[in-house]
Order: structure tokens, then sequence, then C-alpha cells
């Protein structure tokens, strides 16, 4: 569903991401995990024909990316790291013009929509301008945007941060339920407890290589242990004028 | 907490109001008139020879300019940061008194109240509108409300086309251009604007708005612009909504004017505008001039409307037809640059 091999991005000299190969079975929730800048929205920007790679291909839904990104765009549903939502348009209105544009009759367009701003909790702020929204509407907006035309795959940059319990338990529910119909779910996440409790597969990139692939249930140790081991381990410095009289 | 309670008050405020003049000046730098300098000197050139008429139209962009210019500067600090600054009842009195002084038109209203060799009726106009912009400016933000009825477009692109006119209105351009508009049925329906001088204003009308076209994508936003690139439509489709809102607003504009030799010139200017919206996209901001990317775009932008809107104006209506096609060709051909972006 998802394949590709020595995926490569430049910005000048420096190296996002460095000859990444992975394949992601129909079906699967692949979660990619990583510090700041290690290029895991770039790999996903890439996946989705938002950038081009310097080299490498990549293939999603049986199509190269880099050939046909319109036929690709049109398979998958995307929830991009600054959420591309205009300023201009209502929660409601992004919903309407994702449904026009993917070729949705206007009944399926308006029952979805009803469907996705309950389960969302965005009913109530459907007639909101995306600029007067919360950060945490404009992603449920945007959310809702990348799952309205039903695609046979997602990618989700950072979908659960700034959303409230509830509302992440929903959507984590949500991807779960599209996974086991076959939706492949390509997700980047900083939240370790809930990447944990819903992907089947995880990859960690450090400096835009790949420092582990493999699937949920193989994990010798703790998500968090891995990640802290293989990512990143936290700075533990004393700040200390903390508490201090002055 | 020890350490910031040394500071006294007066030192507080003055350290707001630093970085507040700080953030103003860089408010005022979004006044750049780069793209429209040339709308104004072609309005003195038309108008040459009738002072009374270009004065009206430099009060009425007078104005216009007036009013954003004379926003509040307390309004670059965000509620929620002010309300959490440890400021007394006092200082944040002392901030309100004193922070209307940042801006430049507070000053100038002050200096044309103490000229002797200016009217208080002058005064007053410049005061009471200075002040409109001020309180206008402490409203909230606010949801848009105003422009939430517009028509619905029978297309696939309907809300690209809603969303394109939203912002295209919210640019000073397109005020200017309705005020143009607005002056010129009054004259007509008082009957002191001759059948000859239908199309000289619909060409100033659409030379103030012809600056969107140069800046298509200026008030998207890099958001916006990654959304177009998510979106499984052809740059031809995003340039055809972000034209149909351009023709809308022109034919709008021109309704009580001249409408073929409207829509001439703005089908050139939009044509002429594909480029330079495409290749250097130049951030905007809502409630100012649009500023186009280039003198050079500007001009020639200016040169290739009058040429189509005279011909269709004073020749024939035909001359519609290759200002069409030409719009046609430039949407296809810039089309296909916005795909490969």
């Amino acid at each position: 569903m998802i394949s590709c091999r020595q995926l490569t991005r430049k910005f000048g000299d420096f190296t996002a991401v460095d000859g990444i190969s992975l394949d992601v079975a129909p079906g699967t929730i692949c979660a990619v995990l990583g510090p700041n800048g290690a290029g895991k929205s770039t790999t996903v920007g890439m996946l989705t024909g938002l950038l081009a790679p310097t080299s490498g291909e990549a293939i999603v839904c049986g199509v190269n990316v880099a050939h046909d990104p319109v036929a690709v765009k049109r398979k998958i549903g995307v929830l991009p790291e600054d959420l591309g939502l205009f300023d201009d348009l209502t929660v409601d209105e992004h919903l309407e013009l994702t449904g026009d544009l993917y070729g949705l009759d206007a009944a399926t367009t308006r029952s979805r929509i009803d469907r996705l701003l309950a389960a969302l909790g965005l009913t109530k702020g459907r007639r909101t301008f995306a600029r007067a929204c919360s950060h945490g509407m404009r992603k449920k907006t945007a959310f809702a945007m990348a799952l309205l035309p039903n695609p046979e795959a997602l990618f989700l940059d950072e979908p659960f941060e700034a959303v409230d319990p509830v509302t992440a338990a929903t959507m984590a529910s949500i991807l779960r339920d599209a996974a086991s119909r076959g939706v492949t779910v390509f997700l980047t996440s900083h939240i370790l407890p809930m990447a944990a409790r819903i992907a089947d597969r995880f990859v960690i990139i450090r400096s835009g290589r790949i420092a582990l692939n493999a699937e949920a249930a193989a994990l010798d140790r703790p998500l968090e242990e891995l990640y802290f081991d293989l990512a990143e381990a936290p700075v533990l410095d004393r700040l200390e004028w903390l508490g201090q009289t002055e | 907490m020890a350490g910031a309670n040394r500071v006294t008050g007066t030192a507080r405020v003055r350290a707001i109001l630093k970085w507040l003049a700080r953030a103003a000046k860089r408010n005022r730098k979004t006044f750049s008139f780069r793209g429209n300098n040339i709308f104004y000197t072609a309005i003195a050139l038309m108008f040459m020879l009738d002072p009374a008429l270009a004065g009206i139209l430099i009060v009425i962009m007078g104005v216009i300019v007036l009013l954003p210019m004379s926003s509040d500067p307390l309004r670059a600090i965000p509620p929620s940061r002010n309300g959490l600054w440890p400021l007394e009842a006092g200082e944040r009195r002392l901030l309100r008194f004193l922070s209307p002084f940042l801006n430049p038109m507070t000053w100038l209203v002050l200096g044309l109240a103490i000229w002797k060799r200016v009217s208080w009726g002058l005064v007053a106009f410049a005061g009471g509108t200075v002040l409109t912009g001020f309180f206008l400016s402490a409203r909230s933000p606010g949801r848009g409300n105003f422009w939430r009825l517009l028509p619905r477009f029978p297309s696939p692109l309907n809300q690209m086309i809603r969303k394109n006119l939203r912002e295209m209105l919210s640019t000073l351009d397109f005020v200017t251009g309705v005020l143009i508009a607005v002056a010129a049925a009054g004259w007509r329906a008082a009957g002191m604007l001759p059948k000859e001088a239908f199309f000289p204003f619909t060409f100033v009308a659409m030379l103030a708005i012809s600056t969107c076209a140069l800046s298509l994508f200026g008030l998207d936003g890099a958001p916006g612009l990654r959304r177009y690139s998510l979106l499984p439509v052809r740059g031809w489709q995003v340039l055809l909504a972000k034209d149909v809102a351009f023709i809308a607003i022109a034919l709008l504009i021109a309704l009580p004017l001249y409408i073929p030799g409207a829509l001439a010139a703005a089908l050139i200017a939009l044509a002429v505008g594909h480029r330079a919206s495409i290749q250097q996209m130049t951030p905007q901001h809502r409630w100012r001039f649009q500023t186009g990317p280039s003198f050079g775009d500007a001009i020639t932008q200016i040169v290739t409307m009058t040429m189509a809107g005279a011909a269709v104006a004073y020749s024939s209506a035909l001359f519609l037809t290759p200002c069409v096609a030409i719009w046609a060709i430039s949407v296809w051909w810039f089309g296909r640059e916005f795909d490969r972006r």
C-alpha cells in the first residue's frame, strides 16, 4: 500500500531524509516517531506529493507519487503539519470543499459531514471561520477533511497534538476501525503512549535515517525506553535559579 | 519572582511601550504602496484637467488609508499575554493613556489642531477619521460574518471561489474600487457624468483592484498553499477559481459604469498577473493595499489593461474575443506552472 525505496530529500547541503526504505501493508497503522527535525514531516511530504524527493521512489496505493501526484491525492487523505486550512472558509465549508473536489454527491457529502462533526464534537462550531477556531478545532477540521472522501490511505502528521483526551480517544477509535477495514494509516506522533496504543508498526527516525522499523508485537522493551535509546535521551540539566530567592 | 518586583511600575510601562513602538513600526510597513504608486499617478494624470474631481478621489483614498493606520497600538498585545503581565491598575491606565501616542496619526491630528492655518472643519474630519479607525480596531477581530452569505457557484470549485472572494473583499483595493464606483454612480444618477466619462471611471476602478491580480495567492498563506497541493485539482482549476472571484468583483464594481470595458481590463489584468502571482507569491495583509511583486509587472499590467479596455470601449466590443483567448491561454499555461511548483 505504501512503499518507498531510498527516499532522500536534501535542502541545500542539509539532508533531511537520507535513503529511507519501508513498506506498509494495507490495514496497518504505522507510527513514525522521532525528535523534532528528524525528517518525519519531510517523509510524509514526499509520500503525499507535497515535496519532490531529491532521489528515490515512493509508491502509494499502487501509484508512483512522482509520476501522477493527482491520482495519488484522489486516493489518500492527509492531515498536514500546518493543517492547510483557509482563513476565509468555515469548518463546514472546508468539508463541503473536500466533498466537491473528491466528486462526492451533495447528499453523501452532507451526511458524512454531519457524522464527522458529531463524532469530533464540532457540530456547534461548524459555522466558525477557520481563522477564529481554536487550534484544537482546526486540527479536528483538518482531520475530518482527511476522512471525508473515504481514502485508501491516511497520512496524519501529529494528529493527537492539541486535541482533548476525549477527541483523541475518538480519533484513535476511528483510525483503528478504518484500519480494520483495510485503510492504511501512516502517522507521526510525539505522544508515545497514544502511538503505543494504536499502532501495529513503529518506525523511529533519527537524523533522516531509520533507527527502528518493527512490528508492535516484536518490540522487546516498552516503546518509551526504546525511543530514548534509539531517537534521543532527555537532557537532564538542573536550572539552578528555579526556587531560589533573588 | 523577587527579581521582577524590583522593577518600578513606570519602568514596566516604558518597557512595554518600547516593544509596542517596535510592533507599531512594523505594522506601518505593511502600508507599502509599491504596486499602487502607479495607480495614484495614473489617477493624477487622468484627472489633471479636473482638480476638483481629483481632490474628491484623494479624500476618498485618504480616508481609506487613515482608517487602518489609526488602529490602536495596544492591539499588538495578545489579550491573554496582556492579562498575564504583572501590572497594577494604575500602570494599565498609564499604558492605555500613553499608547495612542505611538501612532503617528495621533501626532498628525494634534499638529493640525495647533496649526492655525488649518480650519477646524479639517481638524474635526481628520480627528473623526482617526478616532473611528482607533475604535474600529479595538473591536474583536470577529468571525467574518460580513461575507458569510456570499452566493454559491454551481461548480465543484464553489467553496474555493467563495474563499477567494472573501480574500479579495478584505483588501483596501476593493474598498477603493467600490468607493470610486459609488461616487461615479452618484454623479451618473445626478446627470453629472457625461457618457464619454464612463470608460475612464471604469478604468480607474479597475486600476484600483488590479494589484489583486498580481498577488492572487498573497492572502492564502503557507497553510492555504499547502492545501492546494493536497487537493486533487489541477493548477488551471486553482487559477480559474481565483479568476472567477476577481472577475465577479470587477463586474460588480463596473455595474453602474461600463461592463464590457471592465471585463476586457479584468481579463488582461489576470492574464498578465498569473505569472507574477505564481512565480513570486508575495505575502499580503488584510485591510491593506495589495502590493505587486515588482514595478515592472504593474506597468506591464496597466499598459495592457489600457490597450484592451480602450479597444473595447472606443473601437468594438469584438475585441473582447482576443482578451478572452489571451486570458484562457494564460490560465492553461500558468496552471501547468502551478502544478510544477
